[in-house]
């Protein structure tokens, strides 16, 4: 169990004593109390949101079992077995839980790798050219614009991405023999892998940028100026001192986008097709153009149906499978930075 | 502190005043039907303001509702579907309004005729050509769809899953490919096919002659009484009907 406790440093000997209010105000001790008890409060309503979820969700694990992770069997896809769900017989001895979600956690590792992976790159070298390169008339517009940019709401994102990139795939990528050759298989047309991975990248690179960018302003100037001076242009100094000396601050970036992406709901269902497909990266060029459907986006489609009883169970064993990623995604953050202690960086 | 004080025995005021009418306000409990839902939950919205009747009102399918009416676990069950040789004696339906589903292509590809076996053969994967919208699990609108205009056959994993009428009719619009089905109110800027060559109109729902047209009812067991009967009354005015105007076609 955690104990929360914020004590106050003891006063210094000979600092003066906190001035006494005339009208009795809230004691140090109070204050302690209060703000103790309301960050108990925090970790008790996430406990019992852990369960909540947990508790709700059990059934769809119990009656799949690790199948739940797995392949659907035979011609039968996840969409499918979501209709099935939903259109249980209303007894409970009958009641239909056979779910196989594989597509679905595809889709979501695809869409989030993939933003990940471009974005972390994207960020780095935007922030070395922040700190490092950009003139500082230009970083007065751009370091504003990119703390805008990250406190955008998705619903906005997903908007642009249905009314401009979707159908401009459509006209540009997408051809009738593409459609044709995949006709009652999938439905290409626009709305994919591609465009949800470019548009869930804009959406965390700021987020990465702005923490990265904080990291780089960190670093000690002793340490720049020493690696100049031993004659490093600044190029390097950026990549073999700054940089490496901000790995640290990188990967609690990547960590905290990557939940971001997990959890993107509303653009994701908008955009990424909202078909349970598992794109195959043997389709060549055709695999960016395949639909995805991640399980935040599954649970936004799939609401409305909340009071059937089984199918609310599966849609909390959605939700609890988010909540445990984003655990393991903390844990691996933590875990990473472990062995750069060693070298006494400090985040 | 002496606000605060204030505030809490106007608090305590207020709730003891309150605790009496509650518990004298009937309360009508209904399930069923998803598609019969969002109307029962808006109906029930404005009635609640008018009457106080309090509702508690589940989702889970038109047999579930049957079902539940039935047994008597219910008030009102809530039913997309006539009634039919099957259901359990005693039981009432009383309808509320009507619900019709077009099926609708792209303005660039004027089909104007769907027979059921095209839009079989379409919504299966047998016939390419199409770019296939459908809806979600949980829509009425997909259950309606696949009963009025799909069964005995099941819907293609092709098609893709949109989670309401107005994300299918904008996915349409801009597809010269694309097909999907959605209910009346949302045909604006789309080819609205004929089904088995009648036009999908209000009228024509209205009327019963469109085949992809339902009834939509609650359900008692024997007559409806009480707060039931006047819930129903109230869905059947010209008050409940104008709610009902807003996605479905109305019982007046």
């Amino acid at each position: 169990m955690v104990t929360v406790s914020y004590r106050q440093p003891a006063r210094p000997q000979g600092a003066p004593a906190a001035p006494v209010a005339r009208r009795r105000g809230w004691s140090d001790q109070r204050v302690e109390r209060v703000l103790g008890a309301l960050a108990v409060t925090v970790l008790v309503f996430i406990v019992g949101m852990v369960i909540f979820v947990f508790a709700n969700g059990w059934p769809s694990f119990r009656e799949n079992g690790l199948a739940w992770f797995g392949d659907p069997p035979g011609d039968l896809t996840v969409d499918q077995q979501i209709f099935d769900i939903f259109n249980s017989p209303a007894r409970e001895e009958f009641y239909e839980y056979a779910l196989n979600t594989w597509p679905l956690l595809w889709g979501t590792f695809l869409s989030t790798a993939g933003a990940v992976v471009f974005g972390v790159v994207f960020a780095v070298l935007a922030a070395v050219f922040i700190v490092e390169f950009a003139p500082p008339a230009v970083n007065k517009v751009l370091e504003p614009v990119v703390r805008l940019l990250a406190a955008v709401p998705s619903v906005i994102y997903g908007l642009i991405g249905i009314l401009v990139l979707v159908p401009l795939v459509d006209r540009v990528l997408v051809t009738d023999e593409i459609k044709d050759s995949v006709a009652g298989v999938l439905t290409i047309d626009g709305s994919s892998l591609l465009v949800a991975v470019v548009i869930l990248t804009v959406m965390i690179s700021p987020i990465m940028i702005a923490i990265i960018v904080d990291a780089l302003r960190g670093i000690p100037r002793t340490w720049t100026e020493g690696a100049a001076a031993l004659g490093a242009n600044r190029w390097r100094v950026m990549w073999t001192v700054s940089l490496r000396a901000s790995r640290p601050a990188i990967i609690a970036a990547v960590v905290l986008a990557s939940a971001r992406a997990i959890g993107e709901a509303i653009m994701l269902s908008m955009v990424a097709g909202s078909s349970g497909f598992a794109p195959n990266p043997l389709d060549g060029f055709l695999f960016f153009l395949e639909p995805i459907r991640p399980y935040a986006a599954t649970i936004v489609d799939n609401r409305e149906g909340l009071t059937v009883a089984p199918f609310g169970d599966t849609i909390y064993a959605f939700a609890a499978v988010l909540l445990v990623s984003a655990l393991f995604l903390s844990l691996a953050g933590w875990a990473a930075k472990q062995p750069l202690k060693r070298y006494g960086v400090q985040v | 502190m002496r606000k605060t004080r204030l505030f809490l025995t106007a608090l305590v005021v207020v709730s003891v005043l309150a605790a009496p009418a509650g518990a004298n306000a009937a309360t009508i409990v209904m399930s069923g039907s998803t598609t019969v839902y969002p109307l029962a939950v808006d109906l029930a919205k404005a009635y609640n303001r008018r009457t106080g009747t309090k509702f508690r009102i589940l989702q889970g399918g038109s047999d579930v509702g049957v079902a539940d009416a039935a047994r008597g676990r219910v008030t009102l069950g809530m039913s997309s579907r006539d009634p039919k040789a099957g259901d359990p004696g005693g039981i009432t339906f009383y309808r509320i309004a009507r619900d019709a589903i077009c099926v609708v292509t792209n303005r660039a590809r004027r089909v104007s005729n769907f027979s059921r076996r095209q839009v079989q053969a379409i919504y299966t994967g047998r016939v390419g050509g199409y770019d296939i919208f459908a809806r979600s699990a949980p829509s009425g609108t997909q259950d309606a769809f696949q009963k009025l205009f799909l069964d005995p056959f099941r819907q293609t994993s092709a098609a893709r899953l949109l989670g309401s009428n107005g994300q299918v009719a904008q996915a349409v619009r801009r597809n010269r490919r694309g097909i999907g089905y959605v209910s009346l109110a949302f045909t604006g800027g789309l080819n609205v096919a004929r089904y088995q060559g009648v036009g999908c109109t209000l009228r024509k729902a209205k009327s019963g002659t469109y085949p992809g047209s339902r009834n939509l009812y609650f359900v008692s067991r024997g007559q409806a009484g009480g707060a039931a009967a006047g819930f129903i009354r109230f869905a059947r005015s010209r008050a409940g009907s104008s709610i009902a105007a807003r996605n479905y076609v109305p019982f007046r």
